[in-house]
């Protein structure tokens, strides 16, 4: 078995290799560990609850799940998607700058090639200065661009519709078990229950 | 498990799904007009978001957006009552702004700590103060590095979250929504 320091050593190094020229891929995969980390501990919350009974809980604990599953694939694949994509634009050289596109004609790159996948600046044999450190300004606003489009636009909307329908599915299972039993109002259940579905978790 | 990669990579859906998203990912680069961007204030303010745009400024510009974004949605939200929507409205303004609270000044804090303990070994350097120094670094000034920092600070931020999340994010949360709620119904 690795010992914890080797482990710790290699944590590390994994981090510098992976992120220290890549902040843009940084923000995306630390977002969605985020995303992770706050959607496990609200399961985790729900989970050692003394308060929830059982029975609550093999719906709250699937429902969490759920939720977190939108959460998490709506900012990976959006955010990433972003970054991917104005990633490409400058690799490809469609989104440049003079100097970079100075550096590209000194080194005769050839017109027809700019905008094709097949053709990536970065791996020329003299990589234009100012080529990474732009790459990476671009990467870094789209994905902060992709991140704002998924967190605060398509989440909330994707919830705020998954709530309103666990919501009438809830009231109508209350509304049954209340027929039968004859006793108290459906309707007390559903203001706290929309909240605990479209509040989702604590994006932390 | 290479080999069970190197049959899925061979088989003919694989390829065919590969051959479509690089025919979707090209009509995508074709359709953008092609930009050389020539001022240079705008460029090098573009180098500086990358250099120093980290996560926790990221965490502002997010809670920022949300502000306008996440209330106007709960509000316009026609599948719920209008006191649903009012404490939808209510909760989410709270939780926004004790996320983005917590969420900026704790990935602040750590992206900051690690930066202390990160420094290159010698002489007058305490072996504390390298606790989070990769092997093998001799230069703290490179880019590489400073953003290996911003991950690790943001990573360390990540797991002390976990716990905030519920001891400082969850409580704030109830109390803003209760003054909010309150406000609302004096108003009334």
């Amino acid at each position: 078995m690795t010992p914890p320091l080797s482990m710790f050593g290699k944590f590390k190094a994994a981090l510098y290799k992976n992120y220290g020229e890549n902040p843009g891929t940084m923000l995306v995969h630390t977002g969605a560990l985020g995303w992770l980390l706050s959607s496990l501990a609200q399961i985790f919350a729900v989970a050692v609850n003394d308060k929830i009974s059982p029975e609550q809980k093999s719906f709250l604990i699937p429902q969490e799940f759920a939720d977190a599953a939108i959460n998490i694939l709506s900012f990976y694949i959006v955010t990433s998607s972003f970054k991917n994509f104005a990633s490409k634009l400058v690799s490809t050289g469609k989104l440049s700058t003079k100097s970079i596109r100075n550096a590209l004609q000194k080194q005769n790159v050839s017109n027809s090639v700019i905008g094709k996948l097949d053709f990536n600046i970065g791996k020329l044999k003299n990589t234009p200065k100012d080529y990474k450190p732009f790459k990476n300004g671009v990467e870094v606003i789209a994905s902060t661009i992709g991140s704002i489009a998924s967190c605060n636009i398509i989440t909330p909307l994707l919830r705020n519709e998954y709530a309103a329908v666990r919501q009438k599915e809830i009231v109508s299972k209350m509304r049954s078990q209340n027929e039968k039993k004859q006793a108290g109002p459906y309707y007390k259940y559903s203001m706290a229950d929309f909240q605990n579905l479209s509040g989702g978790n604590l994006k932390i | 498990m290479t080999s069970v990669r190197t049959y899925i990579i061979n088989t003919s859906l694989y390829k065919g799904v590969q051959k479509s998203v690089r025919y979707v990912k090209q009509k995508g680069l074709d359709v953008m007009p092609e930009r050389i961007l020539s001022g240079e204030k705008f460029i090098d303010g573009i180098k500086y978001i990358g250099k120093n745009f980290s996560s926790d400024k990221q965490r502002v510009a997010l809670g920022l957006t949300a502000l306008v974004t996440q209330p106007y949605i709960d509000a316009h939200n026609k599948r719920v009552d209008e006191q649903t929507r009012k404490v939808s409205v209510a909760k989410t303004v709270a939780k926004i702004i004790a996320g983005t609270l917590t969420g900026f000044f704790i990935r602040y804090g750590c992206i900051k700590g690690i930066k202390a303990l990160s420094q290159i070994p010698g002489k007058n350097v305490p072996k504390w103060k390298t606790l989070f120094t990769p092997k093998g670094i001799k230069d703290n000034t490179t880019e590489a590095f400073e953003q290996y920092r911003n991950a690790m600070g943001t990573v360390a931020a990540l797991v002390i979250m976990l716990f905030t999340n519920f001891l400082i994010d969850a409580p704030l949360t109830k109390f803003m929504t209760n003054a909010f709620m309150k406000k609302m119904e004096d108003k009334k």
